[in-house]
């Protein structure tokens, strides 16, 4: 199991806090933002913009998965 | 006194609440020119009536109150106003800045800023419509909550026009400002100038109210060209990441998830950088389960403030700051508790940044032993905090100690290494071990404590860039560029958050694209380029299209000859006669400082790195800023920035007083 995480905009935008996925769907970070997309009805590009962090670092689209992953989507953000 | 710039009204008004007398203040062209106005004006009037032992509860002390000659003109987030004043809280400078409308019918009124000194023997409100000035007695309206104190003065106003409603600004303070607690705010609508315990010096002077109003306009300089300029302005900010999407949808609220996952959400006190509930106290569950509706100030297209509801009434939503301290930073997981306090520490006027620092540090310092106050990280505790924050802002039981803040409580009780403050002004949730480049902003910032007054680099470190957050390497240079930079927007009467937009949209909103990366990669070798700039920003002679628009702006509003690396020189200017009147008040490098927690002790054990090399940045920080290894501008940093003859007082209250003609109604 991965779970999947969505924060910032485009979780208002979508209405979608995350998904637990299975870990045979999502072999990478990719398939992740496109399993997102389809779930959310967005534009996979829209989850490969965000900033991704993969247990609590920040990772390329590249990255593998394995079970047990938390994966997170964030939009870039400023003020204060 | 006129003036032949455009975008100011060309007059600064003197008012002692000793005497009762107002006369005008003079301000010439050629300070409007070196000062801008804002903070740096209000630094260079402080600088020069401030003496080396004036004390922020004196008649000598002055609330100065300032706009910029943005204010009014159309400029894209600019009704915003300063005011400054010698700070009971950290007996140095502050400046603390406020959106609303103030600011706007302030130069409605016919003024670009008010100079306060003196004390009023009773309390008194005072109105200003246009050229007039109406002091009142106070008596009925002393005591008020700031929210119903503004309704009861819209009424006054009222009244007097035949029940027909007066078009005004308002500045006013609660019983937090009129019971001295030393980080009591000004309240404007539902702003606040919170920081730096103003509103305390207003109290002591005996000062409630001060209502705006008048038919006066803004001219200014090249009004197409400013109006085409501005059009696209607005079009710009609107579609930036940061200023058209992220602050509109979440606020600064937003930052919290983001700060999270960064290591860098202050927890109990910063002992920690992450809080395990920070989903229930986050700006995702704000927006989705209490915001109303946005709101910003005139002229803004961010409109980054929430408004919530709070016991059936809408009310004005915490910012990160807030939901930062008051969340995780004292363990509470409870979302609804902490809007209720927001709404509280507002309507008694007090900056809620310091009241829950000193909490967390109460808190902590019962845990350890050291205290004996009754506070404790849980959720029995809770019921008690609105009653604490009463007690604080009335001076009574233990609020009298903690009215005083962090600082003053750790030197009477111990804690000095986990009381989480600089200079005596309390941190702002942002937890600096993750973010090193924002420690040293916070150490050296000129009012204290102040993340934005300290560069805010956590914008590269983590927020909205992915710069190492770890790294020493170049940290000390970008923060001298952006202080510069957002001390002459903010001097222009211009919101900070108009400045994120200086990182062109594909660079924040790609963060996996190469140019992202290799930008971000380059911040920590881009020092000594950097220094280069610093050393001679006049090389810059011509504007940045699109990215930084306040250069070309500022000369179509003022007609002054501006540019980048003029406007770039004129922050510098600012930051550094802050400094410069701070070492009056014995500032230098030994201040410049945070608590032994944050520099010693790592956030992750066994990494030394994350924990802030402060006193190594320190070094490159003060050679890029010409200042001595001490921290003290030196004489040619001075001279460089005609800075140099600022020591020969200008205007003493003695000598206003003596110079009186008697003192007017």
């Amino acid at each position: 199991m991965i779970k999947i995480k969505l924060f910032g905009s485009l979780r208002l935008k979508t209405g979608c806090k995350g998904l637990d996925a299975q870990t045979e769907d999502v072999k990478t970070v990719k398939d992740a933002c496109a399993l997102m997309a389809e779930a959310t009805g967005m534009k996979p590009s829209e989850y490969k913009n965000c900033v991704i962090m993969l247990n609590g670092k920040q990772t390329k689209l590249s990255s593998k998965l394995s079970d047990g992953d938390e994966l997170v989507f964030l939009a870039p953000s400023g003020g204060g | 006194m006129s003036t032949n710039y455009g975008g100011y009204m060309g007059k600064v008004m003197h008012i002692d609440l000793t005497t009762g007398r107002t006369d005008e203040y003079p301000w010439s062209d050629e300070e409007r020119r070196l000062y801008i106005g804002g903070k740096t004006m209000a630094a260079k009037i402080l600088g020069d009536n401030l003496k080396s032992d004036t004390k922020a509860f004196s008649e000598e002390n002055m609330l100065v109150i300032t706009t910029g000659p943005f204010t009014g003109s159309g400029v894209p987030s600019s009704s915003r106003f300063n005011i400054s004043t010698l700070s009971p809280q950290t007996g140095i400078l502050t400046s603390s800045n406020c959106g609303g409308n103030f600011g706007y019918y302030l130069k409605k009124a016919g003024f670009d800023a008010l100079v306060i000194s003196g004390k009023s023997e009773k309390p008194v409100w005072l109105e200003i419509h246009n050229d007039s000035f109406t002091f009142h007695n106070a008596a009925d309206i002393w005591g008020m909550h700031t929210g119903k104190v503004q309704q009861v003065l819209d009424e006054k106003l009222a009244s007097a026009k035949g029940d027909k409603a007066v078009k005004n600004g308002k500045i006013v303070i609660g019983p937090a400002g009129e019971n001295l607690v030393l980080y009591a705010s000004i309240v404007s609508n539902e702003r606040l100038a919170g920081r730096g315990g103003t509103g305390a010096v207003m109290g002591w002077k005996n000062l409630k109210a001060i209502t705006v109003s008048g038919n006066h306009e803004v001219k200014v300089y090249d009004k197409e060209k400013l109006d085409t300029l501005n059009r696209k302005w607005f079009k710009y900010l609107k579609s930036h990441p940061l200023t058209g999407d992220q602050l509109p949808r979440l606020g600064t609220a937003g930052l919290v998830s983001t700060m999270q996952m960064r290591g860098q959400l202050s927890t109990k006190n910063y002992n920690y950088g992450q809080y395990d509930d920070f989903e229930m106290v986050n700006g995702e569950t704000l927006a989705e389960e209490y915001n109303i509706v946005n709101k910003g100030c005139l002229t803004c297209p961010i409109k980054c403030a929430r408004t919530v509801e709070v016991d059936g009434k809408a009310v004005k939503g915490p910012e990160l700051e807030t939901l930062g301290l008051l969340g995780g930073g004292i363990l509470n997981n409870d979302l609804y508790s902490i809007l209720k306090w927001n709404y509280e520490l507002d309507e008694l006027g007090m900056d809620t940044i310091s009241a829950a620092s000193t909490l967390a540090f109460a808190m902590e310092a019962k845990e350890k032993g050291l205290w004996d106050n009754g506070l404790e990280f849980n959720e029995e505790n809770k019921d008690k905090i609105s009653q604490v924050w009463e007690d604080i802002a009335y001076r009574r039981g233990i609020g009298e100690e903690l009215a005083n803040g962090s600082r003053w409580c750790s030197e009477k009780y111990g804690g000095k290494e986990f009381a989480i403050h600089s200079k005596g002004m309390e941190l702002a949730a942002y937890e600096p071990r993750r973010s090193v480049g924002l420690g040293l902003g916070y150490a050296v910032s000129n009012r204290g404590g102040c993340h934005l007054n300290g560069g805010y680099m956590v914008l590269l470190e983590g927020l909205s860039l992915n710069v190492n957050a770890q790294t020493p390497h170049g940290k000390p240079d970008f923060t001298v560029i952006f202080q510069d930079l957002m001390e002459g927007v903010s001097s222009c009467g211009q919101c900070l958050f108009t400045t994120y937009a200086f990182f062109p949209p594909p660079l924040i909103s790609h963060p996996q694209s190469w140019y992202t990366k290799v930008f971000c990669k380059a911040v920590p070798v881009l020092g000594p380029v950097l220094r280069l700039l610093n050393k001679f920003p006049r090389v810059v002679c011509f504007n940045l299209p699109v990215i930084f628009n306040q250069s070309k702006a500022l000369h179509l509003v003022t007609g002054m000859p501006v540019t980048f690396g003029s406007f770039f020189k004129a922050g510098k200017r600012g930051y550094t006669l802050e400094r410069h009147i701070n070492s009056r008040f014995g500032i230098s490098r030994k201040d410049d400082s945070l608590p032994a927690r944050l520099t010693d002790v790592p956030q992750v054990e066994g990494d030394d790195s994350t924990r802030v090399p402060l006193e190594r940045m320190k070094n490159v920080y003060y050679h890029a800023r010409g200042w001595s290894d001490d921290g003290v501008p030196t004489p040619k940093t001075l001279r460089k920035l005609n800075l140099d003859k600022l020591d020969s007082y200008k205007v003493t209250c003695e000598e206003f007083r003596a110079s009186s003609g008697g003192a007017s109604e």
